[in-house]
């Protein structure tokens, strides 16, 4: 029997990462385990000419001030993992171009026939105010609904912690009245004018589920965090992050192996004792944590017959969440040059988050959110040029009728779908000025994922399936005593906080498992 | 205001958990379909590693071979990863104890692989190591391994310009020649014309094949040689003059180069003259990178030999190498296996941990992230041991 281990952690994503650092910290014995060459999953880098890429990280939530750390600062500092974060202090423009027939367009200051075009800044009076001022009456709304949110995040720790769920309903009475309304529910009691919910909503597409599906609390919550004190992204792209941690972990004793894949998870009575890397090298400890896709999991890792019945039950049960395509640019030209004025602009096809999902059942679609990355780090590319990233994302297997020949000639047909919906709402030009090109579609994205579609975001956050009764029901979801699921695919779904927070989540059980000699 | 908020009726705390539960409860206790079409392209485009037979062995030169390899079903590879001309396959060997990795250009078209065959054009290098063992002893039915398709000098449409003039030297042919047949077969969709310098007519490598592809119309092939001079060739080298008077007048081109080191070296200095735009010229990787003493900004002192002290997953070996080697190298020379994929700095397949010491790395070759060095990473293929050294290496794949 080879060496063995207190904790095995499977896979170096966000989750993993934040799992594994907690576990190494508390002084467990702890391997993670990483199938690529490098740490992070989504949360990396890529080079490609004179320009470094970042793959995914719009912004980070909860990364707060010096002074008052955010939640993400606050993890890092406990960590001990050395980031040097960029605050920015605005949230999204939202830029919804006029389709035919559609009343009240206006011409936008880039001179594009609109029906919204919203600059929001952060901070609750300023948001509110700004919402005010493009939909008249919609002031006292907005306040009212993050005073909601403030009033629901002391919520959420307490249902952590099953003895405590009993004194929300004393110490937020409203927890109760709003646990699984909408959005749109809960705006319209609200009484918040249709076209401020609908700028409100922007943020639908970072968790994946529309206005009329997302679970109010929840959403509440995130642009809560967002709007509060503004958002951080670190200075060297998210590879800085990840191999920040990498270093932690190592420095409190545990050990990482990159290009080590779990091919198997070995089985002795009835419950994970081992793990086969790479088809050859076996691996005990007594607990696990799975940072891999349950679907992925369960069908790559264990026989069927090893299989809880119930974890079988969940993936039938359980839609897989939406896809990213990504077009990154390196320009020959500056952000100024360009005539970009923004860090993050949402262009959207409809303002209503619901027509916007319908939209995004096709990948060719009129969504798309457009970053760049020089307007909030003045490093990030060298003199003379700018890069910047698109996003678009889409539901279910769009990559169907692909076969491998056609490949390329599709991922540049998607590109170019996308540089025109940015070029057309924006009236800029990129196309010209392209010296670098990369472009990840939901294979791409598969590739360093390895999810079902692709999918960064794990399984969609339906109203049944929303983050409040995951949260309960977090311990009673997981498949063994012994082995807990954490990343994406859990409670708080997508977004490196969630992940990492997931993690830390998954570590605190084992670790006080561990202790009590479970 | 907060009083509208009791119009919201406060029923479905309860349900909501319960519900839950009932839902899965209802669903059937076995795994779901098939995967999903993204899943299927990812693993067919980008195969962990693919076991090929040569079927044929094609005699270019009298130092240069063409190997036609088919997938080797027995071993589990059932078809070929399709692939973008210009793209590269790693060759994995063992030579003398050594395991060994080497990159080389496709040189078939990308149609072919949807048949099953691909073919690598190698040449002979003088003191090359895999390069010489290739060329001694692989024949038809022998067994090989190689990676994936990588790389990324290939033609992009919405970077590049319409009209690519292709600069090759001796077997920097190779890609290009995947390239003419992609366009011939309508996969890849540029003006083409192939600017191809070699020492004399006897040396051109694929000359039948490139005789075929000007025939076509579609693309454009020139030859020039610089020893010899012959009717229907240009005389000399590829020069600035030389690349205007094939280039359009009015209209943007792009140049894309592959072949030897030197010949980087005299070709910067005459595209530069041209005066375009960073993102019309791109380079192939040439490989390996030697004798770093050369280099203006090698440091001084540097002893000849150096110990590294190595751990990969669970096992940590010292090793003693020359400074002249890369990391890279000095560790395959030891019999340790690492990741290598490009061996030119570029792919970073090989990433690494240095935990203590110092390397050097050629300006050229320097293609870490940024937090890379704030964390002490390295490429294994292009940093030279300064000192004794402490790294960490991910198992060789």
């Amino acid at each position: 029997m080879s060496k063995k281990y207190d904790v095995i952690v499977i896979g170096a994503g966000n989750g993993g990462l934040g799992a594994a650092v907690t576990c190494a910290k508390a002084g467990l014995k702890t391997l993670l385990l990483e199938k690529h060459n490098l740490p992070g999953g989504s949360a990396s880098s890529f080079v490609r000419g004179r320009f470094e890429f970042e793959p995914s990280l719009h912004e980070l939530a909860g990364v707060g001030n010096p002074e008052d750390p955010g939640a993400i600062d606050q993890m890092f500092r406990r960590f001990g993992a050395d980031v040097d974060w960029i605050r920015h202090a605005s949230t999204f423009r939202l830029v919804v171009p006029a389709k035919e027939g559609d009343k009240d367009t206006f011409i936008s200051e880039d001179g594009v026939e609109v029906t919204v075009d919203a600059r929001m800044p952060a901070g609750f009076e300023p948001f509110a105010k700004k919402l005010e001022e493009l939909v008249p009456g919609s002031y006292d709304s907005c306040m009212a609904a993050f005073d909601l949110a403030t009033r629901m995040y002391s919520a959420l720790d307490k249902l952590e912690k099953p003895l405590e769920i009993p004194s929300i309903l004393k110490d937020v009475p409203d927890f109760m009245r709003i646990t699984g309304h909408t959005i749109n529910e809960v705006l319209d009691a609200l009484g918040m004018p249709k076209k401020a919910q609908d700028i409100f909503n922007t943020y639908w597409c970072y968790m994946g589920v529309p206005g009329s599906i997302f679970d109010y609390l929840y959403y509440s919550l995130v642009l809560h965090s967002y709007v509060k004190a503004g958002t951080g992204i670190p200075t060297l792209r998210s590879h800085e992050m990840s191999l920040a941690v990498d270093k932690k972990i190592r420095d409190y004793g545990g050990d990482i192996w990159y290009n080590s894949e779990v091919t198997k998870v070995i089985m002795k009575n009835g419950k994970p004792a081992g793990v086969v890397v790479n088809g050859e090298k076996e691996v005990y400890a007594s607990h696990f944590i799975c940072n891999s896709h349950p679907n992925i999991t369960w069908s790559e890792l264990f026989e069927e017959k090893e299989v809880p019945k119930k974890q079988l039950k969940m993936l039938n049960a359980r839609k897989v969440a939406c896809t990213l395509t990504t077009v990154y640019l390196g320009m020959n030209k500056t952000k100024e040059e360009l005539g970009f004025k923004d860090y993050s602009v949402f262009i959207a096809p409809d303002s209503d988050s619901d027509k916007q999902f319908e939209d995004c059942q096709n990948l060719f679609n009129g969504f798309c959110i457009i970053n760049c990355l020089n307007e909030i780090n003045s490093n990030a590319s060298p003199e003379g040029t700018s890069q910047l990233f698109l996003t678009t994302m889409s539901f279910g297997d769009v990559m169907k009728d692909v076969r491998p020949q056609d490949y390329k000639k599709f991922k540049n047909k998607i590109a170019e779908h996308m540089i025109n919906v940015c070029e057309k709402a924006l009236n800029i030009s990129i196309k010209p000025y392209i010296e670098e090109i990369e472009i990840a579609v939901p294979a791409t994205f598969c590739r360093y994922l390895n999810t079902p579609y692709g999918t960064p975001y794990g399984y969609m956050l339906e109203k049944w399936d929303s983050i409040i009764p995951r949260t309960i029901q977090y311990i009673q979801d997981q498949p063994f005593d012994n082995f807990l699921f954490c990343g994406a695919s859990q409670e708080r779904g997508d977004g490196y906080g969630c992940a990492y927070y997931s993690g830390e989540k998954a570590a605190t059980l084992t670790i006080k498992a561990i202790k009590e000699g479970k | 205001m907060a009083s509208k908020i009791k119009s919201v009726k406060t029923n479905k705390f309860i349900p909501l958990l319960s519900g839950r539960q009932k839902k899965f409860e209802g669903e059937m206790a076995r795994l779901p379909e098939m995967p999903d079409q993204a899943f299927v392209l990812a693993k067919a485009l980008h195969p962990k590693k693919q076991f090929l037979k040569v079927a044929e062995v094609i005699e270019r030169a009298e130092d240069c071979k063409s190997f036609v390899l088919v997938p080797d079903e027995e071993k589990g590879t059932k078809s070929l990863a399709y692939f973008g001309a210009g793209k590269y396959l790693t060759v994995f060997e063992e030579v003398e104890g050594m395991k060994i990795t080497r990159a080389y250009s496709i040189s078939s078209k990308p149609k072919d692989s949807l048949e099953g065959r691909y073919m690598l054009t190698i040449k002979r290098v003088d003191g090359g190591l895999m390069s010489n063992y290739i060329l001694d002893t692989w024949e038809v039915g022998r067994s090989v391994t190689v990676s994936a398709p990588e790389g990324h000098f290939e033609y992009q449409p919405l970077r590049d310009a319409k009209n690519v003039i292709c600069l090759a030297g001796g077997s920097g042919i190779t890609p290009f020649i995947s390239m003419a047949g992609a366009v011939i077969d309508g996969d890849e969709d540029f003006n083409m014309t192939l600017i191809y310098g070699s020492r004399n007519r006897e040396n051109i490598l694929f000359y039948d094949e490139l005789e075929e592809i000007n025939k076509n119309g579609k693309v454009n092939v020139v030859h020039v040689l610089s020893d010899d001079d012959a009717e229907g060739f240009e005389k000399g080298f590829i020069t600035a003059e030389l690349i205007k008077k094939y280039a359009p007048d009015n209209e943007p081109y792009s140049i894309f180069i592959c072949g030897p080191q030197a010949m980087y070296e005299f070709l910067d200095k005459e595209i530069a003259k041209l005066g375009l735009p960073k993102k019309y010229v791109r380079h192939e990787m040439f490989g390996e990178f030697r004798n770093p003493a050369s280099q203006a900004d090698y440091p001084s002192d540097v002893p000849e030999t150096v110990s590294i002290t190595v751990t990969i997953q669970d096992e940590t070996t010292t090793v003693t190498g020359s400074t002249n080697d890369t990391v890279l190298q000095i560790l395959e020379k030891n019999g340790i296996a690492a990741p290598a994929r490009c061996r030119s700095g570029e792919c970073g397949f090989c990433h690494s941990h240095l935990l203590e010491g110092k390397v050097y790395v050629p300006k050229a070759l320097e293609y870490r992230r940024l937090a890379d060095f704030k964390f002490g990473c390295i490429h294994p293929c292009c940093s030279f041991p300064l000192t004794d050294l402490v790294i960490n290496v991910p198992v060789a794949k």
